[in-house]
């Protein structure tokens, strides 16, 4: 790439907008905390210079600057309406500086409610997806009983998840295995049902390829039919892990004592809406940055295909 | 006693109801060391017989003896290459190859098993494609590590499906040859590689012609088909290969 192509770009152009703006007179009693945003634009703006400089396809390297665009023009016009002309509620909408400040702040605090939230979802997820693909491949090896659980699965996987949580507070201790319960629930079904229906339509002639090499069960099972299944099974992953999160902030907003859902809930409550707005910045990053992770498993595990 | 026979094989398959009969009182043997192609018009059961062989499915009637055994379901005494879908897909060519190898030989280690893959598949002449996945190598790749594969596992008696195979089989003359039971459409292709070929029929599948190929070996295509004797011996398999399709259709305005 060229020079022009790799530096010329409208988003140096808006972190310069971004930062003259901040030198506009504060409309807004106290402080707005100016330099959070000054310090997060200049190092957003260093990653993308070096980004710039080392990227290879033309294509990824304008993605990338496109968003990094979208979030000065968003920085640019919170803060205009905020801090510098006042034009919303300001106890609803604090400036952008004040958000970045209550983040740092808060560090502590929100990176124990972000190991109590993931933790539980792992706990719920890793456990129901294993059980759920042991299941899946015992079941769906026998076409009599992968029929009769498809649709038993299909049943159970059809009441909304959420609807146990009353239920699972009356059936156990704490309020931490409700949610690890209830994300079980929530992964196990589409992963059972990915799983059998991945089983269940293996390709005849992948078995018998195995047949005639004449592998064990055992091996038959682990080292043929789940690969071949494995597509399917990711289907029923991807599912559950979207559903997981929903219900786990929702179940904590309902009555937990930790994690993100509860931050926010909490804090809405108090009526301090710039640690509810971290909040949900935080619980983006965090979904954002799990389902990166568990596309490259799935991207690596799927290698094989194209 | 031949290597193989096959005593008046019938299969029968049922489907949605109906039930129609895929191989009648199919008869030959197939001596030690015999290359014998079967070749036929699609739907004269060459695929069932196939699938017998591999003892993947069981005949309605009839047996298929092993050297005077009769085959009881899959087993390592008999290599196969498919023609489709043999590779693994989620396995890179040598770990195929491997995986094979750890079928039939439990105790190599795993290093040893990737080892002996690496040597077959430069037999094949794929040492620079090991690493990859079977949907990143041609037909012609994929079928060579299935050969590779089976030629691996050291078996006895192979059923394949490959040109390429005649000069791994005829080899230098020194070692003995395999058994091979090789399924085509392709006339040229089996009058090449083969010492027998049974031609077969359709509806039902049946032995219509047992031909033995009369051409020295070694064999050499280029060299072997400019000759009048293959011609002739040529339009003679092909004016049986379609007089049976004719007589099936019972006219002779039929465009071929």
């Amino acid at each position: 790439m060229t020079f022009k192509k790799r530096y010329l770009r409208l988003v140096h152009l808006l972190f310069i907008v971004l930062l003259l703006i901040q030198l506009l007179p504060d409309k807004l009693s106290g402080d707005t905390y100016a330099q959070y945003v000054v310090w997060f634009a200049v190092g957003v703006e260093i990653l993308t210079l070096i980004v710039s400089s080392f990227i290879k396809k033309p294509i990824g390297l304008t993605l990338f600057v496109d968003i990094v665009s979208f979030i000065y023009g968003l920085l640019i016009a919170w803060t205009l309406a905020t801090a510098k002309f006042n034009l919303l509620k300001p106890a609803l909408f604090p400036p952008p500086g004040r958000v970045f400040w209550q983040l740092i702040g808060d560090y502590e605090k929100i990176i124990t409610n972000i190991f109590s939230s993931v933790g539980i979802i792992l706990q719920g997820y890793l456990l129901a997806a294993a059980a759920a693909i042991i299941l899946g491949l015992l079941l769906g090896s026998s076409e009599r009983l992968g029929n009769v659980a498809t649709y038993i699965s299909k049943f159970l996987g059809a009441i909304p998840p959420i609807v146990y949580i009353p239920y699972g507070i009356a059936l156990l201790p704490t309020f931490r295995s409700v949610s690890v319960f209830v994300i079980f629930l929530a992964t196990f079904w589409p992963v059972l049902a990915g799983t059998m229906s991945g089983v269940m339509n293996v390709d005849k002639k992948t078995i018998d390829s195995a047949k005639v090499l004449n592998v064990g069960k055992i091996t038959m099972l682990f080292s043929v039919i789940l690969p071949a299944s494995l597509q399917q099974i990711f289907i029923g992953c991807n599912q559950g892990l979207t559903v997981s999160f929903v219900l786990l902030t929702s179940a904590e907003m309902i009555g937990a004592q930790s994690g993100l859902g509860y931050y926010i809930k909490n804090y809405s409550d108090l009526g301090d809406y710039t640690r509810t707005l971290v909040g949900l910045i935080v619980i983006g990053i965090v979904i954002v940055v799990i389902s990166f992770v568990f596309n490259k498993i799935q991207k690596y595990l799927l290698r094989w295909k194209h | 006693m031949s290597k193989i026979e096959i005593n008046n094989l019938t299969v029968d398959y049922t489907e949605k109801k109906n039930r129609f009969t895929a191989l009648k009182n199919v008869s030959f043997s197939i001596e030690d060391g015999e290359f014998v192609s079967v070749i036929g018009s699609s739907g004269c059961g060459k695929s069932t017989l196939l699938s017998i062989l591999e003892g993947i499915n069981t005949p309605t009637a009839g047996e298929i003896l092993i050297n005077g055994e009769p085959i009881r379901g899959t087993g390592t005494d008999r290599g196969v290459v498919f023609q489709h879908y043999s590779l693994f897909p989620w396995m890179t060519a040598r770990k195929n190859v491997a995986f094979g190898i750890k079928q039939v030989n439990k105790d190599a280690s795993r290093t040893e098993r990737l080892k002996i893959a690496d040597e077959f598949l430069e037999k094949v002449g794929l040492e620079g494609f090991k690493n990859k996945y079977p949907s990143q190598l041609s037909g012609g790749m994929q079928q060579r590590v299935a050969i590779a594969r089976a030629l691996a596992m050291d078996t006895d008696i192979r059923t394949i499906l490959q040109e390429l195979l005649l000069e791994l089989w005829e080899g230098d003359g020194t070692s003995a040859r395999k058994t091979v039971v090789f399924v085509t459409h392709d006339i040229d292709e089996a009058i090449l590689l083969s010492d027998k070929i049974v031609m077969m029929t359709a509806n039902p599948g049946q032995v219509y012609s047992e031909i033995k190929v009369p051409f020295d070996r070694p064999r050499n295509r280029a060299e072997l088909v400019q000759t009048q004797e293959y011609n002739q011996f040529r339009n003679k398999l092909l004016a049986m290969f379609y007089s049976d399709i004719v007589s099936k259709i019972g006219g002779d305005e039929v465009v071929l």
